[in-house]
């Protein structure tokens, strides 16, 4: 039987892969508003067995990616994303304390908080929340942090941001709540600071 | 005379500078003639210079919207050359920038013009001085409409939010499609399928574009790219008419979605008119509602339609 919704899951809800936990929420409500029972716009289309099937294929998507966990095994699956690599072991020559070791993994799953790589910007971490399907208003949520500053430090808007000593707790919020590293994250975004030393370094 | 033009060519003189937009839709009495000629107000209110032309050839009643009487000369009088010019039947309308070409009414056997007579009525029309030229089609699907509608630039296609409507709507999209589809076909074999095709209860199991497509595969599979790109170019824009509540607005972005998933049709959201007592209330008064009472939520939202249409914007489907 051929089927009536094809593609992969973001393409049945109709969404982009980088969709946040909200679109991907009313992508779904407005599949299944559009397949429903009582839906003028496909009843000529479909018989009510395609009808049906799209709807369960619909569901499918949507228990997968409303998700975050089975979200991102999917991801990795279909190769959007790339696994989350290990924590890599420490540099050496690091000045200071040597870092904690990686908190001892709870469960197979979520994933170690990762380290980023080269320069953080705040379109980097963007793109790192955004590959995660986290919204800035979910991390507000959780952080307790205003929306405006998320946005600010995803801008690099450095002239409106807080004082250096609050700004780093931000970011460690920030990167706990998108599941980077959040010392390290915090550090390399405060290092491109040139204008605003950071007193508490 | 003409005057030496300029050295470097603006940039918006790329645009062509006449077009032909339709309205259509499968179904009567959802409001065509009315729209188009609500339509071609606010395209002149903006400054176009705009024929609104009733090819409704067998019920024409554009006049009545405008709230005109009966023009003296209407295109059945072109038609069967009564008249030599198409400028002989036009009529001014009372509004600056519009006017109007009336339907052949008058003349029964109009719906049924031969291809001929049609290639040289739209070949006249399209030589006027305007930059839009506005046809309210008829309802239904047969070949005079969808010709018509497969010409023009703009191909704008009305529906309500009834099922019947919906529909019809389809069933206009797939003739339109199809029969754009057979003049392309490359081989005798291509043009049996689409043929099939039109049958709804074909053999070969034929229902939408994408299964013609499937079964075009397998017989002539060269043919395939040509009838891609043939469907790829073909941009039906939607109208809602007498939106009654947001989930009969939203039903716009679910056709647009219906048609790209199962038909493989890329059409557009173009916007919707809400139902409105006022444009009740002026046809019978025979006054054209977008004049009478311009601030009523009809006339802006079909000014807005006028403003997207012109500028190619449509409805974007946003989360």
């Amino acid at each position: 039987m051929v089927a009536v919704l094809g593609g992969n899951h973001y393409e049945v809800l109709g969404i982009d892969a980088r969709a946040t936990p909200e679109q991907v929420e009313r992508a779904y409500r407005f599949c299944l508003e559009m397949y429903g029972d009582s839906s003028i716009a496909i009843y000529s289309l479909l018989d009510a067995d395609e009808q049906r099937r799209a709807r369960s294929r619909v569901q499918e998507a949507y228990e997968v990616l409303r998700d975050p966990f089975r979200r991102h095994d999917y991801d990795v699956s279909q190769g959007f994303v790339r696994a989350t690599p290990p924590m890599p072991a420490p540099p050496r020559a690091a000045a200071g304390p040597v870092p904690l070791p990686a908190p001892p993994p709870p469960a197979p799953r979520p994933p170690a908080p990762q380290v980023l790589e080269g320069p953080v910007d705040g379109a980097t971490l963007r793109r790192c929340r955004e590959e995660r399907g986290i919204s800035l208003k979910e991390i507000a949520g959780r952080t307790k942090i205003g929306v405006r500053y998320l946005e600010y430090i995803e801008a690099d808007r450095h002239e409106l941001l807080p004082a250096p000593v609050y700004l780093r707790g931000f970011l460690q919020e920030y990167a706990r709540a998108t599941g980077l590293e959040p010392r390290r994250t915090a550090d390399a975004y405060m290092s491109r600071l040139r204008r605003h030393p950071d007193p508490t370094r | 005379m003409m005057e030496a033009l300029p050295a470097v060519v603006p940039v918006a003189a790329a645009r062509p500078r006449r077009q032909v937009w339709s309205v259509g839709g499968g179904k009567g009495g959802i409001g065509k003639s009315l729209l188009t000629a609500a339509l071609g107000f606010q395209l002149a209110r903006l400054g176009r210079r705009v024929v609104l032309v009733d090819a409704d050839l067998g019920g024409a009643n554009l006049h009545t919207c405008l709230g005109l009487a009966g023009p003296a000369l209407t295109l059945g009088d072109f038609i069967c050359r009564r008249v030599e010019r198409i400028e002989d039947v036009l009529v001014e309308t009372g509004v600056s920038g519009l006017r109007l070409i009336s339907g052949a009414s008058d003349f029964l056997g109009a719906a049924n013009i031969k291809y001929a007579q049609k290639v040289r009525v739209l070949n006249r029309i399209r030589s006027l001085e305007v930059d839009i030229i506005l046809l309210d089609l008829g309802a239904g699907t047969s070949f005079n409409i969808i010709d018509f509608f497969l010409v023009s630039d703009v191909g704008i296609l009305t529906v309500v939010p009834e099922p019947t409507s919906i529909e019809n709507g389809y069933r206009f999209i797939k003739s339109a499609l199809y029969r754009r589809l057979r003049a392309a076909a490359p081989s005798q074999a291509v043009r049996a399928i689409v043929d099939s095709a039109l049958d709804q209860k074909n053999p070969l199991g034929i229902r939408t574009p994408l299964d013609l497509l499937a079964v075009v595969e397998r017989a002539d599979p060269a043919a395939v790219p040509l009838l891609r790109k043939e469907m790829g170019a073909f941009h039906p824009r939607f109208v809602i008419n007498q939106v009654r509540d947001p989930a009969d607005a939203a039903i716009g972005h679910q056709l647009v979605t219906a048609c790209a998933r199962h038909l493989g049709v890329k059409a557009a959201y173009a916007g919707y008119v809400p139902f409105d007592d006022t444009v009740w209330r002026c046809v019978r008064q025979r006054r054209l509602f977008a004049s009478a009472v311009p601030d009523c939520p009809s006339a802006q939202k079909v000014r807005e339609l006028a403003r997207g249409l012109l500028q190619g914007e449509s409805l974007a489907l946003t989360w």
